[in-house]
C-alpha cells in the first residue's frame, strides 16, 4: 500500500507540472480524462466496494451538468457556487432513488438503473423552459485567453479528480468502507453482523452520485454548451464500466489507472480511425470482458503472464 | 370511438412488442444473459429487408427467411464462441458484454448504412381495411398476424420438440440436463440462435411500420426488456400479455399525455414493475433465477 502511495503522489507531482510542457491539444485530452478518472472512481464507491452494478450512475453527471447550467444561465451563479449544489442534488437525487432500488440485485438493479437515467434525460428533455429541451442550454463563456482557459479547466477537472481519489481512500480504509465490502461479499451476512445494510447502501449510493454530480457541472462549465444527449450518454456509462473492470473495481487507484489506460490508448487509436472508433471501443469492451474480467490489478499482481488470462478463460467457460 | 381504435392501435403495436420481447424473454430465461444487443440484432434485420426491398424489389414480407436465417447463424456462433466463455462470470460482466456488442454492432450499421432514418414503403403501405370509423392499415395486421403466429409456433416448438424440451430442461436445472445427456453449451447456442432470429423478422416487420436509424437499437432493446419484465421471463404466453399490455399503455399514454412523454412513461412502468415485482405479472421464480 505504501509504494502505491509514494507512486501516486510522484504521479501527481507530474500532473501540476504538465500544462507548462505539453500543447493545448494535450491539455483537453488530459482534462478529459481526468473527468473519465473522476466518474470510474466515484461510481467505484456503489459498484466496486459496494457491489451493485449502477449502470446509469451517469444520470447524476447530466443532473450536475444541469445543476451548473441552469444555476450559471438562470440565476448568473458563479461556476465555482454551483459545484456544491451539484453535489447536493446528486446526494440527495441518488438517496429518494436508494431507498426502493437497492433493493434489488444483480441484473435488476444495472437495468432499473438505466431506466431511471432515461427517465430523467427524458423528463430534462421535457422541461425545456428550464432546460431549454432539445434546443440544449448554452452556459456564459468563460473570460479571458485561450491559453488561460485550458490551463484553467485542466486544474478544476484535476482537482475534483483527486477529490473524489482522496474521498474514496478515506471511504476504502474506514469502518464504512469494510462495511461495504461485506455487503459486497455477503449481503445477508454482513446484515446478521449487524451492519444496517440498506442504510449503508444508500449512503455509499449517494456520496457516488454526488461526486460523480461534481464531475458533471464543471464538464457544462468547460464545454459551455449542453444538451440531453451530450451529458446522459449511455457510451460514457459503458466507458466508465470498462474503466472500472479494465483497473479493478475492488481497488481505490484501479478506476483511475483504467481510465487513464483506455482514454489515452482510446485517444491514440481515434485519432487516427475516426470512422470506426466506435466499433473499437466495443471490440476494446469484449475483449477485457472475456480475457480480464477481473481487472489488470487484480489479474497480473505478481507480473503480467498467460497463465493468468488462461485461468480466466477457465473459470467462467461453461 | 377514438377509444376503440386507440385501443386497436396498442393490441397491434403490442403484437409486434411480443415478437421482439420473447426471444429477449427466452434468453434471459434460459442463459440468464439479459442481452442488450438484441435490439441492435433486430435492426440487422431492417436493414436486410431494406437492402432486399431496394436492390432487388423484394417483397417485405417475404424477406422474412433472409433476415431469420443469417441472424439464426449469427446468434449461434455469438453465444457458442463469445458468451458461452464467460457465462459464469459475475451477472454484470455479461451485461458489460453484451453492450460492447451493441456499441459495435451499431457503430458497425452506422457507418455502413449511415445513421439516416430509412423506410421500406411497398406499393401497398397506404392502404387500409375500414370497418365503420375504424382503420386498420393492411401493413399493421399483417405484422400483428405473423407476430402472434410466430409466437404461438414458438410456444409449440418448446412444448413438443425435443430440442424445445431439451431448453426448457436446461433452463430449470442445469446440472440434471448434463445428466440425461443434453450439452448445455449447444442448448444455449440454440437458445441464442432462436432469439437472435426472431429478433431479425421481428426488425424486419419494424421496417415495414416505422422509419429506422442504427440510433433505435436501444429504444427496441428495452422494450424487449418491458415486455419481459411484464411477462415473466421465458414464458411465451407471458411474452404475448406484455407486448399487447405495453402496446397499449404507450397508444394510450401517447394520446392523453403527449407523444413526448411516451418513453418516461414507460420506463416508469418498467421500474415500478422491478420494484414492485421483479419476477414479472405472470412471472414465478423462474429457470435461471431458481439456481441461485
Amino acid at each position: 500500500m505504501k509504494k502505491s502511495v509514494i507512486l501516486f503522489f510522484v504521479f501527481i507531482t507530474i500532473l501540476i507540472l504538465l500544462p507548462f510542457l505539453v500543447s493545448g491539444y494535450w491539455l483537453r485530452v488530459l482534462t478529459q480524462t481526468f473527468m473519465f478518472a473522476a466518474i470510474a472512481t466515484g461510481s467505484n464507491i456503489i459498484i466496486g466496494f459496494t457491489g451493485y452494478p449502477a449502470f446509469g450512475n451517469i444520470a447524476f453527471f447530466g443532473i450536475g451538468a444541469y445543476v451548473t447550467g441552469v444555476l450559471m444561465t438562470k440565476y448568473n451563479l458563479s461556476f465555482i457556487l454551483t459545484l456544491p449544489f451539484c453535489a447536493l442534488s446528486g446526494f440527495l437525487i441518488a438517496t429518494l432513488l436508494g431507498i426502493p432500488l437497492l433493493r434489488l440485485k444483480g441484473h435488476y438493479f444495472a437495468i432499473a438503473t438505466i431506466g431511471v437515467m432515461e427517465a430523467i434525460k427524458e423528463i430534462v428533455d421535457n422541461m425545456t423552459e428550464i432546460t431549454g429541451g432539445g434546443m440544449g442550454l448554452t452556459l456564459p463563456i468563460m473570460e479571458g485567453d485561450p491559453a488561460y482557459i485550458y490551463k484553467f479547466f485542466y486544474y478544476a477537472i484535476l482537482s475534483i479528480m483527486l477529490l473524489t481519489v482522496v474521498i474514496a481512500f478515506l471511504i476504502f480504509r474506514s469502518k464504512f468502507g469494510y462495511a461495504l465490502r461485506a455487503i459486497r461479499i455477503d449481503e445477508d451476512a454482513a446484515s446478521v453482523m449487524g451492519i444496517n445494510t440498506s442504510l449503508f447502501k444508500t449512503i455509499s449510493w449517494a456520496i457516488s452520485g454526488a461526486l460523480v454530480g461534481i464531475a458533471g457541472g464543471a464538464y457544462a462549465y468547460w464545454l459551455t454548451y449542453i444538451d440531453s444527449s451530450t451529458v446522459f450518454q449511455t457510451s460514457y456509462s459503458v466507458k466508465m464500466f470498462a474503466m472500472i473492470l479494465l483497473g479493478g473495481g475492488t481497488t481505490v487507484l484501479g478506476p483511475m489507472i483504467g481510465a487513464f489506460i483506455l482514454e489515452l490508448v482510446s485517444e491514440l487509436v481515434w485519432s487516427k480511425f475516426i470512422e470506426i472508433h466506435g466499433m473499437i471501443l466495443g471490440l476494446l469492451i469484449i475483449l477485457i470482458v472475456i480475457f480480464i474480467p477481473k481487472g489488470l490489478f487484480e489479474t497480473f499482481k505478481g507480473g503480467f503472464s498467460f497463465k493468468r488470462i488462461i485461468i480466466n478463460l477457465r473459470e467462467n467457460k461453461l | 370511438m377514438i377509444i376503440l381504435q386507440i385501443l386497436l392501435n396498442g393490441i397491434l403495436l403490442g403484437g409486434f412488442y411480443a415478437l421482439i420481447g420473447v426471444g429477449f424473454s427466452l434468453v434471459w430465461g434460459v442463459t440468464n444473459i439479459i442481452n442488450l444487443a438484441h435490439g441492435a440484432i433486430a435492426l440487422l434485420g431492417a436493414y436486410i429487408t431494406l437492402f432486399l426491398f431496394q436492390h432487388y424489389g423484394f417483397d417485405p414480407f417475404l424477406s422474412l427467411p433472409f433476415s431469420f436465417i443469417p441472424l439464426f447463424i449469427f446468434g449461434y456462433i455469438l453465444q457458442r464462441f463469445l458468451l458461452n466463455l464467460v457465462v459464469k462470470a459475475q451477472i454484470f460482466m455479461l451485461l458489460i458484454l453484451t453492450f460492447g456488442i451493441e456499441i459495435f454492432l451499431v457503430n458497425f450499421m452506422t457507418t455502413f448504412f449511415s445513421a439516416d432514418f430509412r423506410s421500406v414503403t411497398p406499393d401497398y403501405a397506404g392502404e387500409s381495411l375500414i370497418v365503420g370509423n375504424i382503420v386498420i392499415p393492411y401493413i399493421r395486421l399483417g405484422v400483428f398476424a405473423i407476430c402472434v403466429l410466430i409466437t404461438l409456433l414458438l410456444s409449440l416448438f418448446l412444448n413438443k420438440t425435443w430440442t424445445g424440451k431439451a431448453i426448457k430442461a436446461t433452463s430449470l436445472d442445469i446440472d440434471a440436463a448434463m445428466m440425461v445427456g443434453i450439452n448445455p453449451a449447444k442448448i444455449f447456442a440454440i437458445t441464442f440462435a432462436i432469439a437472435s432470429g426472431l429478433a431479425g423478422v421481428a426488425g424486419s416487420l419494424f421496417s415495414l411500420t416505422q422509419a429506422f436509424s442504427p440510433s433505435v437499437a436501444g429504444a427496441l432493446t428495452l422494450r424487449a426488456f418491458i415486455v419481459s419484465i411484464l411477462g415473466g421471463l421465458g414464458r411465451v404466453e407471458g411474452a404475448l400479455l406484455g407486448g399487447i399490455i405495453l402496446g397499449i399503455v404507450e397508444t394510450l399514454s401517447s394520446y392523453i399525455i403527449g407523444e413526448s412523454y411516451k418513453n418516461a412513461i414507460t420506463l416508469a412502468i418498467m421500474v415500478l414493475v422491478l420494484v414492485i415485482k421483479p419476477t414479472g405479472i405472470l412471472g414465478k421464480k423462474y429457470f435461471a433465477e431458481v439456481k441461485h
